[in-house]
């Protein structure tokens, strides 16, 4: 058995076509006294919530480090190929020598990138992150190639809760390294 | 009370300042030893300056006015950017309009399609000379000024014409087809709607037809023709022939955006759209000058004791309320489509204008007084009352049922 | 499917209705073709109608698309299972969630993946909203399209704008979401999402009723939708067109009922169906369905669950679902949006594969425009209420 939606048919009234323009205008005209929910963007800047997805940063732990050991999952992942990372060796003489690599060279195209967040999520250290930069500018194809500078500047240092590497280090040096 | 008082002179003598100004200017240009020829020449010029600036920043503030309302009304701020609240918003505009390449299609008539937006833009200045602005300010007084108006005003539709011809677009051909039928239309109860003022004022002359209404019904009510059942009916009229004659929303469709692009203006770029664009607005202040001349009391205070401030800042306080009316319709309606549109000029509009002769007619004879009222209303509401229920016969607005399955 | 309604369908021979005068149409006079599009104000997008008008009646519609054409689906076979997660937000990109979960649970019964409850509930509350923000931006868009100057738009995208807050908050974006996962979503939600999700939902009557009583009595409104577009029950089942266009003809088709699909069947809600077919059902079905949608959030808010958003077990990268192949389809605002997978046991699909409501119901367009106005072709187009990502993918 079909339920039947009531709709008033009209009365009299709205039968000559007034009330329902009238309605309207007075509709429209209860909104030219109400305060404007627009943002005056430049001046006033949006709230970006805490897992904002913007542009995707390298960031260093709280000593410094460059967590990006270039196991290049991201740039697996990276469902429209935008990360380019060339791999490189850690000289033995640096004091961080006791992590596994660092990117030599760490490339986000940002014109393919479309901030999915996927390389966020399958990074093991933690190291690559969609932070609030929501404005990407530029004027040539070559200003849009993120290189490891830039996203490392743009990234800053992050708290890190595990500090994974120090910790393997200090684990080997007490010798019951390796697991 | 006391401030009021002290207010009173300031605006008494506002009153004739336009007009002893220019009797100033002429009287040093005298002095000066100017021949007479020259003076006459001058001071039809002065009358021409003056209407042309105060319009052309009448239309200036309406386009940024018209933003700010459009605005308001869709929540949002409008222009705040270019000067103080986004005033000199149109100015940049202006610039913009000006500095922008002037493009003409190649295969376009050149003549006719630099031709039209000049054209379109005569009519509305022409208009303007027979209005009357104030006690004593009509620049060009004419006796038959009404007939000349309805001359002036169907020239438009040749522009617009012209433009969409001249442009060898097909979106500005549509678009001007539309507008030759809509304006063709609209020009017919816009006449019968002004007819029944004319009846009652015995007069074509404008200036008449103001001074008509004035004085106070009661001491209070003044006694504006849109205060009488057939005013107020031949007002409506005169009011939506007017926002169809002046391509307004809901009436748009000659420019409809949605589906013509621009209409006869989608060739047109830079300052010749820009002449289109002034003429739209100076279209709708000529036509609601009209409006207001015709229903509103013109020149007269709306009431008695306000009578201190100026003739001419009440008319156009008339006129910029009318033009806020038009802006919040646009702000509130869709676009009604072309037989739509057709239908309502023919079969509601034009009927209902014999029909306002008629209760014209009636309150004259009935003594325009209360039995005016009482015989007057009938020959308006049953006519109205049964068109709008054979209008709604075609559709089943709320008595439309949906169901729910299961 | 089911039959379609006899007390439904408008008449079943439109040939014989006088707007339909195509067959016999004087071949002599002159037609005015028109390109509407690909660069038109109210196309939606690229979309392109190449028009053949007589005065302004449409006598010829061929509607033309294309130009948005990404590749979509081979792609998706060069990539990933996961990776192509994020594009599924790009078809549909007013609806990107419902996207996520039509290619979630395709790949879910491909793979045999498990969802937990929770996570049924945060796809069902997602989807919902997302409803709200398709319909209620339809309405805007239509209204623009008939040449309302952009007010219900500004309206509806006010009230969009508190539900984007929503997925902003939620997804970390307002509008490609890349939430769902295989065997769950994304994250949980964030601390005091379901407070705000009520509060929108709480406010969302008021809106439905001041539109309501904006448009749907507005006497240019009714002239221009009312008997507009006509459908018939039997055609919209013979063109395959789904979702509200499909409901508003009078079949009572929604895979929401029909295959209960997630946890829907937990859920009191209707379908509404109208009668004629027209622009204004159409227009209608869709403030009314709202009005159901709230009816599914405001329980499923109440009753959502504690627990894992996520199956453990489910594995995201490196999938590879043992060879087969799997339809998945959900209710998706505009119609059946369903996800065809083939595996071949690799990380990535053999064939992939979408159907996208918009296109299906688009292939109905010239049928709807024969014999209307130019100006009805708009209103029409947007009562199909297409999306040019999901039509050319």
């Amino acid at each position: 058995m079909p339920l039947v939606i009531e709709r008033k048919p009209l009365t009299k009234l709205e039968k000559t076509w007034l009330p329902q323009i009238i309605g309207g205008l007075k509709t429209t005209f209860g909104y030219l006294r109400k305060e404007s929910v627009t943002l005056q963007y430049p001046e006033e800047r949006p709230v970006i919530p805490e897992n904002y997805r913007g542009v995707p940063t390298l960031v260093k732990d709280p000593n410094g480090r460059v967590k990006c050991v270039s196991c290049q999952l991201c740039e697996f992942v990276c469902p429209p190929r935008a990360i380019t990372i060339d791999p490189g060796e850690i000289p033995e003489a640096s004091e961080q020598a006791h992590v596994e690599k660092a990117p030599r060279e760490f490339e986000i195209d940002m014109l393919r990138c479309i901030y999915c967040g996927l390389c966020q999520e399958v990074c093991p250290e933690e190291a690559i992150f969609l932070q609030n930069v929501y404005s990407v500018t530029g004027t040539t194809r070559e200003e849009f190639k993120y290189k490891k500078e830039k996203l490392l500047e743009l990234g800053g240092p992050l708290p890190d809760r595990h500090f994974k590497w120090d910790k393997k280090k200090a684990a080997a040096e007490s010798g019951n390294g390796g697991h | 009370m006391t401030a009021l008082s002290g207010t009173i002179p300031v605006f008494a003598s506002l009153e004739g300042a336009p007009i002893a100004l220019k009797a100033w200017i002429l009287g040093m240009l005298e002095n000066m030893g100017m021949p007479e020829p020259f003076l006459m020449l001058v001071s039809i010029q002065l009358s021409i300056l003056g209407f042309f600036s105060v319009f052309l920043l009448l239309f200036v503030l309406a386009s940024w006015f018209e933003r700010k309302i459009l605005a308001r009304i869709q929540n949002r701020r409008g222009p705040n950017r270019v000067g103080p609240a986004g005033l000199l918003q149109p100015i940049a505009d202006g610039i913009k309009m000006l500095t922008k390449e002037d493009i003409v299609p190649v295969a376009a008539d050149k003549v006719l399609h630099a031709c039209a937006p000049v054209l379109i833009i005569l009519p509305a200045f022409l208009a303007m000379a027979i209005l009357p602005y104030g006690k004593n300010m009509t620049p060009v007084e004419l006796e038959v000024g009404i007939l000349l108006f309805f001359a002036v005003s169907t020239a438009t539709e040749l522009a617009v014409f012209m433009a969409g011809w001249a442009s060898l677009n097909k979106f500005s051909m549509l678009g001007a087809m539309r507008a030759v039928a809509q304006i063709l239309s609209y020009e017919l109860p816009l006449i019968l709607a002004a007819t029944s003022v004319v009846m009652i004022t015995g007069s074509l002359s404008l200036t008449a037809m103001v001074e008509a209404q004035g004085g106070y019904l009661l001491g209070i009510l003044p006694n504006w023709h849109v205060f009488t059942p057939w005013g107020f009916a031949a007002f409506a009229m005169f009011f939506i022939s007017a926002l169809a004659e002046s391509n307004r929303t809901p009436f748009d469709l000659p420019e409809g955006e949605s589906e013509l692009v621009a209409g006869h203006m989608t060739e047109y770029s830079g300052f010749k759209y820009a002449l289109f664009f002034i003429s739209e607005y100076l279209g709708l202040y000529v036509v609601c000058g009209f409006a207001v001349a015709l229903f509103l009391g013109g020149w007269q205070a709306p009431l008695p004791f306000l009578t201190f401030i100026p003739s001419w800042i009440w008319f156009f306080a008339k006129i910029l309320c009318l033009v806020f009316v038009a802006m919040w319709i646009r702000g509130t309606f869709p676009r009604v489509r072309v037989d739509h549109l057709m239908n309502f000029a023919w079969k509601f509009v034009i009927p209902l204008g014999v029909m306002v002769l008629v209760s014209a007619a009636v309150w004259h004879l009935a003594g325009r007084g209360p039995l005016g009222w009482i015989l007057s209303l009938p020959p308006l509401l049953i006519p109205y009352w049964l068109m709008a229920r054979a209008y709604g016969r075609n559709y089943d607005a709320g008595g439309r049922v949906y169901r729910f399955a299961e | 499917m089911n039959p379609p309604s006899e007390t439904g369908s408008p008449s079943p021979n439109p040939a014989e209705s006088p707007r339909y005068r195509t067959a016999g149409y004087d071949s002599d006079a002159q037609l005015l073709e028109v390109s509407l599009g690909p660069q038109h104000p109210s196309t939606h997008g690229v979309f392109r109608m190449n028009v053949a008008l007589d005065g302004e009646d449409v006598v010829k519609l061929k509607p033309v698309f294309g130009y948005l054409h990404r590749n979509h689906e081979q792609i998706a076979e060069q990539v990933s299972y996961l990776g192509s997660m994020p594009y599924t937000d790009r078809l549909d990109y007013f609806c990107s969630l419902s996207n996520n979960w039509a290619y979630a649970a395709a790949v879910e019964k491909l793979a045999g993946i498990d969802v937990p409850e929770r996570a049924e509930y945060i796809r069902v509350i997602t989807s919902e909203l997302t409803r709200l923000v398709n319909h209620t931006s339809f309405l805007g868009f239509m209204l623009s399209d008939m040449g309302a100057w952009g007010t219900v738009l500004m309206y509806a995208f006010r009230e969009r704008e508190k539900i984007l807050d929503l997925f902003e908050s939620l997804t970390g974006s307002r509008m490609m979401g890349n939430y769902m996962r295989f065997g769950g979503c994304r994250c949980d939600l964030p601390p005091g999402w379901l407070e705000q999700a009520r509060k929108v939902v709480d406010g969302y009557p008021a809106f439905l009723d001041e539109m309501e009583s904006l448009i749907a009595t507005n006497e240019i409104v009714i002239s221009r939708t009312q008997r507009i577009g006509r459908l018939p029950a039997d055609k919209a089942v013979n063109g395959s067109m789904t979702g509200p266009c499909l409901r508003a003809s009078g079949v009572n088709y929604d895979i929401r009922k029909v295959d209960r699909y997630g946890i829907y069947d937990r859920f009191e809600f209707r379908v509404p169906l109208g009668d004629h077919g027209d622009c204004y059902d159409r227009l209608m079905i869709r403030f009314l369905e709202m009005r159901e949608t709230l009816k599914i959030l405001r329980p499923a808010l109440r009753d959502i669950p504690e627990g894992p958003v996520m199956d453990p077990k489910a594995r995201q990268r490196n999938l590879r679902p043992p060879e087969g192949e799997a339809y998945a389809r959900v209710e998706a605002p505009k119609g059946e949006l369903g996800f065809y997978l083939i595996s071949d046991a690799s990380d990535k699909p053999y064939r992939y594969r979408v159907r996208p409501p918009s296109l299906i119901n688009l292939t109905l367009l010239e049928d709807l425009c024969l014999g209307e106005k130019i100006a009805d072709v708009m209103v029409i187009l947007g009562t199909i209420d297409i999306v040019l990502g999901e039509v050319d993918r």
